[in-house]
């Protein structure tokens, strides 16, 4: 490598790292922070009331933030299971079938949020579901199942059926087939779509708005509120915890696929 | 049994029974149907009409995993994420055996392969001929009454072919099932074949045991799929007479008078005999155990084996008689 290309190659590097991390610095900077004045560079008073929206009385972020994990663990447990059977199943159509499969499982992914948030918000309140956990779990999976099937179709493309055609021979039903043989060898990309089914419900606002109805209160439902109320340094120490689950998850989602070993046959 | 692809047959009226205890090898030109037949009948191609019955019952309604019947890929698809015993012990467990039976009855199959120390490796770290091996246990281990493998020698390199072609033999003699080996190489199949089948064109062409099959192929078809090496062209008297530019042989009776076409391997052909018809050795190719002569004819080039060890140079004249016994004649096609 000349050593202009390897100067512009970290200098390329720099520019992403720092445009990355900059808005990071930031948030943690407001959020430990008060009177915080424009033109001065760094806060007058440094202070951790901020992060006391996390327990005590009023503690709404703690409340959301529980029902943000609780919402996202779902999603994502349900759309990597139901994503790896869906995307199975379409992986293994024919022509005309298979390719208007693929054209269903990319609508949810493909239609603006705003306009499916619409559409779910009509059948959900009309089966009595509005303003419930249970309604706004739903309406997240909706288009996590979008993209884990989508991801599953993908999986199953390069997949070497030849691994379940044996077990069928040696005795084992579709049942044990799946639970014994196309599960555990997918355990990696299951990993991976749980993680995107987590991250697309985690940071999921109008559908969780408008079918729960300002019932159901999510980590970015309370962040938003913060911002519309000017609650500038409430809204830092929001959006910061809101960044650090993902975070830890893909972390955890990194180290569990490095110790699965790539097994698809 | 008959299969359809679309408006293609890729079977047609094909009628097989292999016993339990026999060693069948089905061989076929490449798109023959082989391999369809062998996965119709253990479940994955749907026959378009016909039965297929597995130890007497008919199984052709069944999924795979309820035929009894287990088929083998061409190169051993071991499960990845299980142990070697695990893998042997997959047919017990989905079969919900007690744990007892499990272990006794994975530990003699994976002893019978002689892979028993192996059973706590996992199959990244076996080598191609071990892979065979455990394959085989984990098929045999269920005692199913048949027995399906398609190809299981091909892309082997020789010393590894013997190698499976042995523990496939001895997975045989100990578990008894009925063997259904598809393979395109006539010296696999004469090897461990009780009979052979041939399949041409998605159809049964002849069944017959080694010796008889490649003695006497029973069509034309046949005979140049086994690659006999000569074929002269000549004509039925209808009487039992062949005759050709090489003389009249007396073939038997049951051939219609008119154009047809003798076939004979190079065994056939006696060099050198007195009386006979006059060839050129243009060509020799000597082996460890025999050489093999091209003779220029006035039929053609002919083939001939001859003992090893005799000399012959090219370009020497010679004679040549053919053993009535050893040709088979056919009705020349149109």
């Amino acid at each position: 490598m000349t050593p202009a290309r390897r100067a512009a190659r970290t200098g390329l590097v720099s520019v992403i790292a720092v445009t990355a991390l900059l808005p990071l610095a930031f948030l943690i900077a407001l959020s430990v922070s008060a009177e915080w004045f424009y033109p001065s560079l760094l806060p007058r008073r440094w202070t951790v009331e901020n992060w006391n929206v996390l327990r005590g009385e009023s503690a709404a972020i703690g409340r959301a933030l529980s029902m943000s994990v609780a919402l996202a663990l779902g999603t994502g447990g349900i759309t990597a299971i139901a994503g790896l059977v869906a995307g199975r199943e379409i992986a293994r159509l024919d022509g005309w079938r298979r390719r208007i499969a693929v054209a269903l499982a990319f609508l949810p992914v493909a239609v603006p949020p705003l306009a499916l948030s619409i559409g779910l918000q009509y059948s959900v309140l009309r089966a009595g579901f509005g303003g419930r956990l249970g309604g706004v779990l739903f309406a997240h999976i909706v288009p996590a199942l979008g993209y884990t099937t989508i991801f599953f179709i993908g999986i199953f493309a390069v997949f070497d059926w030849k691994v379940e055609d044996e077990a069928r021979s040696l005795g084992a039903g579709p049942r044990d087939v799946l639970i014994r043989v196309t599960i555990p060898l997918l355990r990696r990309p299951l990993v991976e779509a749980f993680a995107l089914g987590f991250l697309v419900s985690w940071a999921q606002v109008p559908l969780t708005l408008l079918i729960g109805q300002g019932l159901v209160s999510t980590l970015p439902l309370e962040l938003m509120s913060y911002v519309s109320a000017g609650q500038d340094h409430l809204a830092a120490t929001a959006g910061l915890i809101l960044t650090i689950p993902p975070m830890v998850l893909l972390v955890m989602a990194g180290l569990a696929v490095r110790r699965l070993r790539v097994v698809v046959p | 049994m008959g299969v359809r692809f679309g408006d293609e047959a890729a079977l047609r009226n094909v009628t097989l029974d292999v016993a339990r205890r026999e060693r069948f090898v089905l061989i076929g030109p490449s798109g023959a149907g082989k391999t369809t037949l062998l996965r119709a009948v253990a479940g994955f191609v749907s026959p378009g009409s016909g039965e297929i019955r597995v130890a007497g019952r008919d199984v052709i309604a069944l999924p795979p995993e309820r035929r009894d019947a287990v088929y083998m890929h061409q190169t051993p698809v071991l499960f990845p994420h299980l142990t070697v015993f695990e893998n042997v012990a997959f047919p017990l467990r989905v079969r919900r055996s007690s744990e007892g039976e499990v272990r006794e009855r994975a530990g003699l199959a994976l002893e019978a392969m002689q892979m028993g120390e192996y059973a706590n490796r996992v199959p990244r770290t076996l080598s191609g001929g071990q892979r065979h091996r455990v394959a085989l246990a984990r098929a045999i281990v269920g005692r199913p009454p048949l027995l399906l493998l398609d190809e299981p020698f091909s892309a082997l390199d020789p010393a590894l072919k013997r190698d499976v072609r042995e523990a496939l033999l001895a997975a045989h003699s100990q578990y008894d099932p009925g063997l259904v080996v598809v393979t395109h190489d006539f010296n696999d199949a004469a090897g461990i074949a009780d009979r052979i089948g041939v399949l041409i064109d998605g159809e049964i062409a002849q069944i017959a045991a080694p010796s008889e099959l490649f003695a006497r192929p029973a069509t034309l078809g046949v005979a140049r799929f086994l690659n006999i090496a000569n074929e002269i062209q000549g004509r039925s008297d209808g009487t039992g007479h062949f005759s050709s530019p090489l003389g009249s042989l007396r073939v038997g009776a049951g051939l219609p008078a008119g154009p047809a076409v003798a076939v004979f391997g190079p065994a056939a052909v006696r060099v050198g005999s007195v009386g006979g018809i006059a060839a050129r050795i243009v060509e020799v190719r000597a082996y460890h155990d025999h050489s093999t002569l091209m003779l220029s004819t006035s039929a053609g080039t002919i083939e001939a084996a001859c003992p090893a060890g005799n000399a012959y140079c090219v370009g020497s004249d010679t004679t040549i008689v053919l053993d009535a016994a050893k040709v088979v004649v056919f009705s020349a096609p149109l």
